[in-house]
């Protein structure tokens, strides 16, 4: 009855306002102000959340293996939609900060947020993270016995996405679906990375953290990984990678923040 | 199925089924260890009898102590581990189905064959049933007890003399009871007492280890 | 429940206090002293009183005073083992490093013990059952004991980072200390089946006061000794696991003056360069 007698739904009915107990249109006329507020609200949040607000940030890392220091005081954040590009020469402790992020290693001090709430301290928040968060290191998590589909597919139940016909696809997207039923330690060193690569399409993983994801890949493979992180970028995931060679041609470099070690 | 349990078996399984001598080195291990106490100890038939069981016991336990260490080295090695540690699916639960794998392929395998091997020993037939028991419930717990181990050591290069330093002394009691059992019986008591012991363990051992495990492995990867 | 709740937080700030490893380095410096007169004091009573004033035993005659020596030393090897676990556990669940600190210098302490009741249970035994080794309940429970020590120390030292080095050795003493009274109890029966000729009464509540006094001394005593060695071990490492920090470093410092000075301009010089480093 409020709504039907607010001035709004009056004009849109084209019913003429009458004005005789005009304070007896306030209570409608305040509640439409107020959910038109609330409403512009929370679209303006959208927005902002998607684009504006970091979702991922680190404070004041710092990391000690040995007894050196490898580095301290590093922090940066990151929002919807972009690249990290870590750099520093050998030993200066990028694989060291891509672990800290990913969650295997706890820094010595300082903290890593995934949307504002800590994942070292925060229980639930860490599983909310992990689910969210794909890890390429070194090591490709690949099983030597197994074949390239039964690896492929173990991750993908593990993700609760088991699908013979995209796990195809994918294989088959990566370049490697004629060595599908080879066991992996048959693989190429390309091949395996290619086939670690094959993990992250069609998984909604939001943030990528690949250890030099383009070593060992050759220049077609190559191409193919910078485009799928174009489309992960593009959909609003965030990427934190290292790489040797500047990426100022990729095809995301307009994304790209810098971060040196 | 995606059940976390189902799942890491089922890997495990393929895994360890589709090479072969992943089943068969245990086996032979312990067949050789437990044959060369004869060669060793100047033993008659009524001897042997006696000491068969305590002589198979340990020989099931080195055997599953061998192959404790590569439980987790090859998952070390081409960074499976690291992966588990960041999945949101429970890893305590992961790795007692890990472990429940890895026993169906040794320990298991080495309790199936025990009265075989008690043949050679001369042990006479109650007691071959009463070893194979003891051997079904006691094989678990060792492989849990040693896999908590297994994961303290997994990121150490010469991991193995260090692992049998550490769990061995953790055996004794399932030692003892378990080879308990097998002299209480040769001497015609009841056993009841070893076997409610034995079964205390495994069910102390499947409740706490899971979580041991994790914990250690959370530990030394970082 | 005013007094109560002040107590409580007095304790928990003291318990924190000491879970820094500064403020455990000065604490010490007072407490390592005391700790080392009383157990010279306990000790020397003690002694005296088991080597002169406690009546001879009937059936060993003298030769059983060595009980003065194996049964403190047994129960403080146990007593260790729990302090070391529980010191484990604090620092796992707490993260402190002062308990890692506390539970790997218990350690080598715990063996030691552990071998002195062994070994004083041999010398002891030699005499009494004309073996140097009796499958006893007791002894080969200390001899797992001893194994179980040697475990945490070798899982410590194989690690070169040191903080896996401590979780790890942490994660095995709290295992162990689960498995302790596991073994404690399947020993026992089990040495029930061996029951020799040679089931010697070791004492326990049935002591006459003759006897419990010097043990409780002794006891006592060895405790403080813990204690002392284990605050002297516990300062040690601090000093070198804190080495890079500014503390130590000026604690460190004046002993590396010469004997004439340096001109003072060229000593401020160079704390300035270590203190901003």
């Amino acid at each position: 009855m409020v709504l039907l007698n607010s001035p709004y739904c009056k004009i849109i009915l084209n019913e003429p306002l009458r004005l005789a107990n005009w304070w007896a249109n306030i209570p409608s006329i305040s509640f439409s102000i107020v959910a038109l507020y609330i409403t512009a609200l929370n679209l303006l949040s959208d927005i902002s959340s998607t684009s504006i607000a970091p979702i991922l940030s680190a404070h004041e890392l710092r990391c000690v293996r040995g007894e050196r220091c490898l580095f301290d005081g590093v922090g940066f954040s990151l929002s919807a939609g972009q690249c990290l590009h870590l750099l520093g020469s050998n030993g200066s402790g990028k694989t060291s900060l891509l672990r800290i992020i990913a969650g295997i290693n706890r820094p010595q001090s300082g903290d890593v947020q995934w949307r504002a709430s800590s994942i070292f301290d925060d229980p639930a928040n860490r599983l909310k993270y992990f689910s969210a968060v794909a890890y390429l290191g070194h090591k490709d998590g690949l099983k030597d016995e197994l074949t390239a589909t039964e690896n492929l597919s173990f991750y993908r139940r593990l993700e609760n996405a088991s699908n013979q016909t995209l796990i195809d696809q994918d294989l088959a997207r990566m370049g490697i679906l004629e060595h599908a039923e080879i066991s992996a330690n048959k693989l190429s060193f390309g091949q395996r990375r290619r086939l670690a690569f094959a993990r992250l399409l069609h998984a909604d993983f939001r943030l990528w953290i690949l250890d030099e994801p383009f070593t060992g890949v050759d220049i077609q493979g190559r191409t193919l990984i910078e485009q799928i992180c174009n489309q992960h970028l593009a959909s609003g995931g965030i990427i934190i990678l290292t790489n040797h060679q500047s990426l100022a041609t990729s095809l995301f470099a307009q994304h790209i923040k810098q971060l040196r070690l | 199925m995606n059940n976390t349990f189902i799942l890491f078996c089922q890997r495990e399984w393929q895994l360890l089924f589709r090479n072969t001598s992943n089943l068969v080195q245990p086996l032979c291990f312990f067949v050789i260890i437990a044959l060369l106490f004869p060669f060793s100890l100047p033993l008659e038939n009524e001897l042997l009898q006696r000491i068969g069981g305590g002589i198979i016991w340990v020989s099931a336990v080195l055997a599953i102590l061998m192959s404790l260490e590569s439980m987790f080295r090859a998952d070390f090695n081409d960074g499976a581990l690291e992966q588990w540690l960041i999945h949101p699916r429970s890893l305590p639960l992961a790795m007692l189905a890990k472990v429940f794998a890895h026993w169906c392929a040794t320990g298991l395998i080495l309790a199936l064959f025990s009265p075989i091997l008690c043949l050679a020993f001369r042990i006479p037939a109650e007691q071959i049933w009463v070893l194979f028991l003891g051997l079904i419930i006691g094989t678990p717990s060792l492989s849990l007890i040693g896999a908590i181990g297994a994961a303290l050591t997994v990121t150490l290069h010469r991991g193995g003399v260090l692992l049998a330093i550490i769990i061995l002394p953790l055996y004794i009691p399932i030692l003892i009871f378990g080879a308990g059992m097998i002299t209480q019986s040769y001497s015609g008591a009841a056993i009841y007492s070893q076997l409610y012991a034995l079964l205390a363990i495994l069910a102390l051992a499947i409740t706490l280890a899971p979580f041991a495990i994790a914990g250690a492995l959370r530990t030394t990867i970082e | 429940m005013n007094i109560l709740s002040s107590i409580w937080k007095a304790v928990s700030r003291g318990f924190h206090r000491l879970g820094s490893p500064r403020e455990f380095y000065t604490i010490s410096n007072y407490l390592t002293p005391v700790f080392g007169a009383l157990f010279l004091v306990l000790s020397l009573i003690g002694s005296y009183y088991a080597l002169f004033v406690a009546p001879a035993d009937y059936q060993q005659g003298d030769s059983y005073r060595i009980l003065f020596v194996h049964v403190p030393s047994a129960w403080l090897s146990l007593f260790i083992y729990v302090v070391m676990a529980s010191a484990a556990a604090i620092g796992l669940v707490w993260r402190m490093k002062m308990a890692f600190v506390v539970a790997i210098c218990s350690a080598p302490i715990g063996a030691a013990f552990t071998s002195l009741a062994l070994a004083t249970g041999s010398l002891w035994g030699a005499p009494i059952w004309g073996t140097w080794w009796e499958w006893d309940a007791r002894l080969t429970s200390e001899l797992i004991l001893l194994f179980l020590y040697f475990g945490v120390m070798a899982l410590y030292y194989a690690f070169e980072e040191r903080r896996t080095a401590e979780r790890a050795m942490a994660v095995l003493a709290v295992v162990g200390v689960v498995i302790v009274p596991i073994i404690h109890f399947s020993v026992e029966w089990w040495s029930s089946l061996h029951q020799g000729a040679t089931v010697f009464r070791e004492g326990g509540p049935a002591m006459p006061p003759s006897m419990l006094t010097p043990l409780i001394y002794m006891a006592l005593g060895f405790t403080f000794f813990y204690g002392y060695i284990l605050f002297l071990r516990a300062r040690n490492m601090v000093l070198s696991n804190e080495r890079k920090s500014k503390w130590v470093r000026a604690l460190l410092q004046p002993q590396t003056l010469q004997p004439q000075g340096l001109p003072s301009k060229i000593l401020q010089a160079e704390s300035g360069k270590e203190g901003t480093q």
